[in-house]
């Protein structure tokens, strides 16, 4: 397969989830009018917030909407309520599936593959499992994902727990998944930090996928 | 002409998805290409898109539902005119929709995707679906003709029929289908079997359950299976619909209860109804109608527990329990009953019933109900309870009218038409004297002054 280009956008401050959601819907519709757009792969840090999928259950979210104190984003993709935070690394792939497989079981286990190298890069032993999409140390998850997709066209991606206030995940029921335990990934390995893993984040999709990035 | 929405394939190893919500109504105007609703697999969705301009004119699936990959789930049509057609021949859903629709619409794909797509869900099915080239056994010419011009070899059947025919011992290959494209529905499936087609399983009917004549002789046919969404052995997942009511159902544990009931003779009603029948006057509205006028009369019984304490509502809304046939029930709502007339009344239920099957009802027919009626008369139970829905103070059961002897004041001995109500009611709003006092007012008006309950 040739490669193919793709804009990476890695920011080394906090993100505002909003601005980074509409940043990857606009690169969305842009290879939804024309697929010769280039692909584009977002990674850093959000402020707290919480996001829900279009088909998520409120029960999870366990404080009120109206409680002003947290953000909260409804958006285009699978799964249930999660959490983002700083210190928790996000990855935004906005990819056309036309060009590897139109397949959205495809897409999420190579999402699982592509995260079980990274925490391997850091010598953590992790897993998926079946029926729980994510990956997980034991039976502590690591990593979530959710995915949009419109005319094979991905948005959403992938979080992995670095070294951010697991506390926050308490609001929720994470996923929908009754008491679930969440890790973060410094508790696995003292010697790792956060720009550490953006790097190796990078380099593994780059792999999986082909790319050839152009920074941005 | 009407366009078919399938369930896609999300992935080769999809074998059903979820419907996250339809983000158009029946009757918006769509555009082609435009997202048309969101369907999930795992932690993965996607936008289903329009294949053309038009009109989406029928949803057959709602939010919340799963499907079968190929399933149809929603109807498209190029001219607005034809919505209210289609809309109509999908009352129930089983959509009339000519395969050469189909076929134009595979050909008419000039989008490599949604070819793609198809090819997926083509394949999908012939995997999972079961399969066979076998010819269809004795069905009329007219009939095959009809329908068996299918695209491919697949055997395309509701849910419903599937789990029926495992149920039953039905070979689906040996099955025709007289739903789109041949699509095998459970009507088919009971055919097969040489069983009488059952009624939809549906709360409408007549209360009391030997009216000659009547087609909802359930009685009669004590063969018909059972109910059931799942096979032995199982565990399945409820629906949306199940929750919904699991949820009310649960949050009636924090009421106080109490119930009260009556024997009502019914031969007045009975006679009245033969009559009005008719004109299209159902049982339903007749009751709804009983309950409705004497509720203005006792309007506590209309009343409901509120923080503030006792709330009346400012009209007198009938709720109506109708179960679904693909599990959960709906309360569609006929509003103000006393300044309708039977006969609209009646029309009015007949098109709640036939959108609530299609599940095409508005929030407000179905949750602005302020007494609740649940009526199992047609199966011929002679009493049960019912359980209070949130928001209300009461709700009447109704069973079956039933010969019984019965003796008279005067101590003869008489045969009459029995019927027993049972009221649930919350006793924090509603006391046992106001029950009492509402029920034998009922009575009093069933049992002699049916002919009121026209206007």
């Amino acid at each position: 397969m040739d490669n193919r280009t793709a804009i990476i956008k890695q920011p080394d401050n906090i993100s505002f989830f909003n601005d980074v959601y509409k940043l990857q819907k606009e690169y969305q519709e842009a290879l939804i009018l024309d697929n010769s757009n280039p692909d584009f792969i977002w990674i850093g840090e959000h402020q707290l917030c919480y996001t829900l999928g279009r088909g998520s259950n409120y029960d999870n979210l366990l404080f009120s909407l109206n409680d002003a104190k947290y953000d909260v984003f409804k958006i285009d993709r699978g799964g249930e309520v999660t959490c983002h935070m700083p210190g928790q690394l996000v990855t935004y792939l906005v990819l056309d599936l036309k060009n590897f497989n139109k397949d959205l079981n495809w897409y999420l286990r190579k999402i699982e593959d592509i995260i079980i190298k990274i925490l391997g890069a850091f010598n953590i032993d992790c897993h998926s499992r079946k029926g729980f999409t994510g990956v997980w140390i034991g039976n502590k998850k690591i990593a979530s994902i959710g995915i949009g997709c419109k005319r094979w066209i991905t948005i959403n991606g992938f979080s992995i727990n670095i070294d951010c206030e697991l506390e926050n995940f308490n609001k929720i029921v994470p996923c929908g998944i009754e008491n679930c335990l969440m890790a973060n990934m410094i508790d696995y390995n003292k010697n790792l930090n956060i720009q550490e893993v953006k790097r190796i984040v990078k380099k593994t999709i780059e792999e999986e996928f082909n790319f050839d990035f152009i920074s941005k | 002409m009407s366009h078919e929405i399938f369930m896609p394939a999300l992935s080769s190893t999809m074998t059903e998805g979820k419907i996250v919500e339809w983000l158009k109504n029946p009757g918006d105007k769509v555009e082609r290409g435009e997202s048309v609703l969101v369907v999930e697999s795992d932690k993965a969705d996607m936008d289903v898109e329009s294949f053309q301009d038009g009109y989406l004119a029928a949803v057959l699936m709602p939010a919340g539902s799963t499907a079968p990959v190929g399933e149809t789930i929603g109807l498209i049509v190029e001219n607005e005119d034809e919505i209210a057609s289609v809309q109509e021949e999908n009352k129930g859903n089983q959509p009339e929709v000519s395969t050469s629709d189909q076929l134009e619409l595979v050909s008419n794909k000039t989008e490599e995707k949604l070819v793609a797509q198809h090819e997926i869900v083509e394949k999908e099915t012939k995997e999972v679906v079961l399969k066979s080239e076998k010819p269809v056994p004795s069905f009329n010419i007219d009939q095959i003709n009809a329908a068996t011009s299918n695209v491919s070899s697949r055997i395309i059947a509701s849910p419903r029929a599937k789990k029926l025919a495992s149920q039953i011992g039905v070979d689906l290959a040996k099955v025709h289908g007289s739903g789109p494209h041949g699509r095998i529905q459970a009507d088919d499936v009971l055919k097969a079997k040489g069983q009488p087609v059952s009624i939809p399983w549906i709360g409408e009917g007549g209360s009391p359950a030997s009216i000659p004549g009547s087609n909802l002789g359930v009685e009669s046919k004590p063969e018909t299976s059972g109910n059931s969404f799942g096979n032995p052995g199982e565990t399945v997942q409820f629906n949306t619909l199940q929750k919904a009511v699991n949820k009310n159902m649960e949050s009636s544990l924090d009421v106080p209860c109490f119930r009260v009931g009556y024997s009502i003779n019914s031969d007045k009603l009975d006679n009245f109804y033969k009559k009005v029948k008719q004109n299209g006057v159902t049982m339903t509205a007749l009751l709804v109608k009983a309950v409705a006028k004497i509720l203005k009369k006792h309007p506590q019984v209309n009343s409901s527990f509120s923080e503030n304490g006792i709330s009346y509502p400012e009209n007198i809304n009938i709720a109506v329990a109708v179960a679904m046939e693909d599990g959960g029930l709906i309360t569609p709502v006929l509003k103000e009953p006393c300044n309708t007339d039977l006969f609209e009344l009646s029309r009015n239920w007949k098109d709640l019933v036939k959108r609530s099957r299609s599940k095409q009802l508005e929030p407000d027919e179905y949750s602005t109900g302020t007494f609740t009626l649940s009526n199992l008369g047609m199966f011929g139970v002679d009493r049960f309870d019912a359980i209070l829905p949130p928001g209300t103070g009461a709700i009447l059961a109704i069973a079956s009218s039933k010969p019984t002897v019965v003796a008279n004041s005067d101590g003869s001995i008489a045969v009459k038409k029995i019927m027993q109500v049972n009221l649930t009611a919350d006793h924090r709003v509603i006391y046992g004297a106001d029950g009492a006092s509402f029920l034998k007012d009922l009575a009093y008006l069933i049992e002699n002054e049916p002919e009121k309950l026209v206007s």
